[in-house]
């Protein structure tokens, strides 16, 4: 073949500037210690990338949204524990008052006045705020949900903390239920039945699902106005204490309406009893103040169970986070060995295209003939 | 019979043939490095002997002409080939600059804000009586509306530099074919004398070549050596010695995205209509500009507006159903948008929600501040498949476009390494057959040197046979 020298230089400019690029090329990822620096690089890794990466920022605001949940729910714990201790002492003090070796009418009167200052402190309990909102209250937060006289004024939301794709967990747990014992399943666990729809036509199906219809809705207002008129505490001689043809109305809601204890309604019915020195009275109370613990205690086996799935998610989601990560590293890092054993390769071949391209520039003819 | 006259004579031109060599071969060295120069060799031939009989003697050889050497028909080919180099390279330059507007490797980018963006409604659900967390809202969705308008305007950026190349690349067309007519009239004048336009032919072919690389062109030789040149299928822009030019206008009444940017006219005749010729071009320089405007801008603009109006369409949707910290429901988040037409570039917030961060919806019912339904419905949206007919969630569609990009880039980035690879092969074998040799040159400078110095030793050995002749009487 015919050589020309445009050939010869051509070959040595070109020949260079593909090792030099090269040589750029390992530099680059070195210096970066990235693989793929923009999507032509590898579209199909950084498609990937892409994709793991909005994972990854999903998954930080999940477990924000854990951490979020868990100090609520902790909160609401310590807060049942002081109710339960409330209820614990308010049974104790009954206990004392309940056969009257170890009581009289005075004593009677004197605990109920530290009964009354349990149910004030309960309502202050039921009243509770973590930050500015009251946990209580269903989603009314920024309200007391409970009046002096114990009436809730808050509602049965269940506020639903996303804590991975498509998984919610309920965060609060309505005053009503655990004050009220209203809305209880039929086991009396204050089980979350809210479900957190995904779209609007799932919102509006929930919607219609949990509709309670007009004619329960009166009941169960004509069983508020009940409990209303009756904690008024009037003294009645010997107070018999529930008014049986209540439960028979609540009875027909259906059997997943479970009536529960009202907390503050049993404590006015055992401070009345004291008041009026009635024995049957307190010790009827006894047997309602041990539904009324078992009932806070369940709602706080409830928290309790919730605790666990956030923490087993918790435990997931930094799994996940983790490999979320080694993906991204495994598709855009450069395989830092690879690129200094590259580098090292480029450059010989570097120097020797240096080294040969001198000897191949340099002889002409002309340098031989004298 | 011989004279010695004659073998003066021949001496005498072969000293001149040897000059008319050295004189080439110095005409190669000097033009090595001459884009396009083709080495050029001189033809000697014998001169016709004379005589008769058996003695038929030599006068001698002449320089017939002088000649380049070239092969026509790889000229043709590097012509042809020179076509897809300047498309593909045009391709690969633009869409570097189009890859870097969806490059989020190393900056924060759609990608990241739409997350950003969903994040900040489950953080708003979280806490949905904060204040502080429905600004996080509305500052994400001014951020994604934002960076919805900076693609969009970067898109729109290219488009329009795309639009100076052409204007430029066309001057210099311009600038070619005119060239081209006054060579074409040089190399007809020299070959109606009967001459070899060797220098002439070589500019003509690497401009050919450089008009090549800008469009595709047509172009054919007549006999008498002036060739024609045609771009695209109808545009004749060198004819004989003259020339028609093209010229840019902007596009009028083609819908928005198109309008404003630049088409190719072309005149036939000087009084005649302009012919819009934009259609014709799709390969060299110019082509791979317009299909990097007309076809891969404008897809990913129209991606991109779909998504920002299924973006603004769902959450504004959704939003309305909510209730905000006023009770009322019914409030845009988005600036509704009637279509999805420049979507992308019209996208932002609500004048409302811009105002009054609490205007942001969370809830399902009304008179229920810790209600954080709605604000998880909306950042549940990121995982429901919205687009394209509920195949694909706002993610995928936006990664697969990411995705696309980095594909159409790669493909010209590798269309273009390989047809530079033809190419320099193509001139390789060029260089091998036209290209200059010093070696080869010093050579010739030395047999020519020789047979110069042969020849002048003829002279005077004629000279001294003469001198012998004429002292034969004084003896």
């Amino acid at each position: 073949m015919r050589i020309s020298d445009n050939m010869r230089f051509d070959q040595v400019k070109d020949n260079l500037s593909k090792n030099r690029t090269e040589m750029s090329n390992h530099q680059n990822q070195a210096a970066t210690q990235k693989r793929v620096t923009k999507p032509s690089d590898d579209p199909v890794a950084a498609t990937r990338v892409l994709t793991q990466r909005m994972d990854l920022e999903g998954k930080k605001q999940y477990e924000k949204n854990l951490n979020y949940a868990l100090s609520f729910l902790n909160f609401t714990d310590s807060t049942l524990e002081e109710l339960t201790n409330q209820l614990v002492r308010a049974k104790e003090l009954a206990i004392s008052q309940a056969n009257d070796p170890s009581s009289n009418k005075m004593s009677r009167e004197v605990v109920a006045t530290e009964i009354k200052q349990i149910y004030e402190q309960m309502v202050r309990i039921g009243n509770r705020k973590m930050g500015d909102r009251y946990i209580f209250g269903g989603y009314k937060t920024t309200v007391p949900p409970f009046s002096e006289k114990g009436n809730y004024k808050g509602d049965t939301g269940e506020m639903l903390i996303n804590i991975d794709k498509g998984s919610f967990v309920a965060m609060n747990i309505p005053g009503s239920k655990i004050f009220l014992g209203e809305g209880l399943s039929g086991d009396g666990v204050s089980h979350s039945t809210t479900e957190q729809p995904k779209s609007l036509e799932e919102l509006e199906a929930l919607k219609a699902d949990n509709q309670i219809s007009p004619e329960l809705k009166d009941k169960e207002e004509l069983i508020r106005q009940k409990q209303q008129e009756l904690p008024e505490a009037k003294l009645r001689g010997l107070a018999s204490v529930y008014d049986k043809g209540e439960e028979v109305v609540i009875d027909k809601l259906g059997p997943a309406y479970h009536k529960g204890i009202d907390l503050f309604d049993s404590l006015k019915q055992l401070e009345i009893s004291l008041m009026t020195d009635d024995k049957t009275g307190v010790q009827e109370s006894l047997e309602v103040l041990d539904e009324a613990i078992s009932q806070v205690v369940l709602s706080r086996s409830q928290i309790g169970a919730r605790v666990m799935t956030l923490d087993t998610a918790k435990e997931t989601l930094t799994q996940g986070k983790l490999q979320s990560k080694s993906t991204i590293s495994s598709l855009e890092d450069a395989d830092i060995y690879e690129v200094v054993s590259n580098i090292n390769k480029t450059e010989e071949t570097l120097k020797a295209s240096l080294q040969t391209s001198g000897k191949l520039m340099t002889p002409s003819l002309m340098d031989f003939l004298r | 019979m011989s004279k010695i006259w004659s073998m003066m004579d021949i001496g005498k031109r072969a000293m001149q043939n040897s000059q008319t060599g050295l004189q080439t071969v110095s005409h190669n060295i000097a033009n090595k490095s001459t884009e396009g120069y083709s080495r050029q060799r001189v033809n000697f031939q014998s001169n016709v002997p004379i005589g008769s009989g058996k003695t038929r003697i030599g006068t001698g050889a002449k320089a017939s002409s002088v000649e380049r050497i070239n092969n026509e028909y790889l000229g043709k080919q590097i012509q042809k080939e020179s076509k897809a180099l300047g498309y593909s390279k045009a391709r690969a330059e633009t869409m570097a600059r189009v890859e870097q507007v969806y490059n989020e490797q190393v900056n924060k980018g759609l990608n990241k804000h739409m997350a950003e963006f969903f994040n900040a409604f489950r953080e708003l659900s979280n806490n949905p009586e904060s204040l502080a967390s429905r600004t996080l809202v509305k500052e994400s969705g001014d951020f994604l509306a934002r960076d919805f308008q900076r693609v969009d305007g970067q898109l729109t950026e290219i488009k329009n530099d795309i639009d100076y190349q052409i204007t430029t690349v066309v001057a210099e067309v311009n600038a070619i074919t005119e060239e081209i007519a006054d060579l074409n009239e040089k190399i007809q004048k020299v070959q109606i004398s009967g001459g070899l336009p060797n220098d002439e032919r070589d500019r003509r072919d690497v401009l050919l070549k450089e008009l090549s690389e800008k469009m595709n062109i047509k172009w054919a030789e007549s006999e008498s050596g002036s060739v024609t040149v045609t771009a695209g299928n109808s545009a004749v822009l060198v004819s004989g010695y003259s020339t028609r030019k093209l010229f840019t206008a902007p596009i009028t009444g083609q819908g928005a995205k198109r309008e404003g940017h630049l088409d190719i006219y072309y005149k036939p005749s000087k009084q005649g209509t302009p012919v819009n010729v934009t259609k014709q071009i799709n390969s060299g320089a110019i082509g791979g500009l317009l299909e990097t405007r007309d076809q891969t801008i404008m897809g990913l603009q129209n991606k991109l507006d779909k998504l920002a109006f299924g973006v603004q369409e769902n959450v504004n949707r959704i939003h309305k159903e909510g209730y905000n910290r006023y009770n009322q429901k019914g409030v845009e988040f988005f600036k509704p948008l009637a279509s999805e037409e420049d979507a992308a570039k019209k996208i932002k917030i609500s004048e409302k929600i811009a105002t009054d961060v609490g205007l942001v919806a969370s809830g399902a019912s009304p008179n229920s501040p810790g209600d954080n339904r709605i604000a998880n419905i909306i950042s549940s949206l990121q995982n429901r498949q919205m687009m394209e007919n509920g195949t694909a969630t706002f993610d995928d569609f936006y990664s697969t476009t990411v995705g696309e990009v980095g594909i159409m880039t790669n493909k010209a980035n590798k269309a273009y390494e390989s047809q530079d690879d033809v190419l320099k092969q193509l001139n390789n074998i060029r260089e091998s057959i036209s290209g200059v040799s010093l070696d080869e040159e010093t050579a010739k400078m030395i047999e020519f040197q020789k047979s110069f110095d042969a020849s002048a030793r003829l002279i005077r050995a004629a000279d001294e046979m003469m001198d012998t002749v004429l002292n034969l009487k004084r003896y």
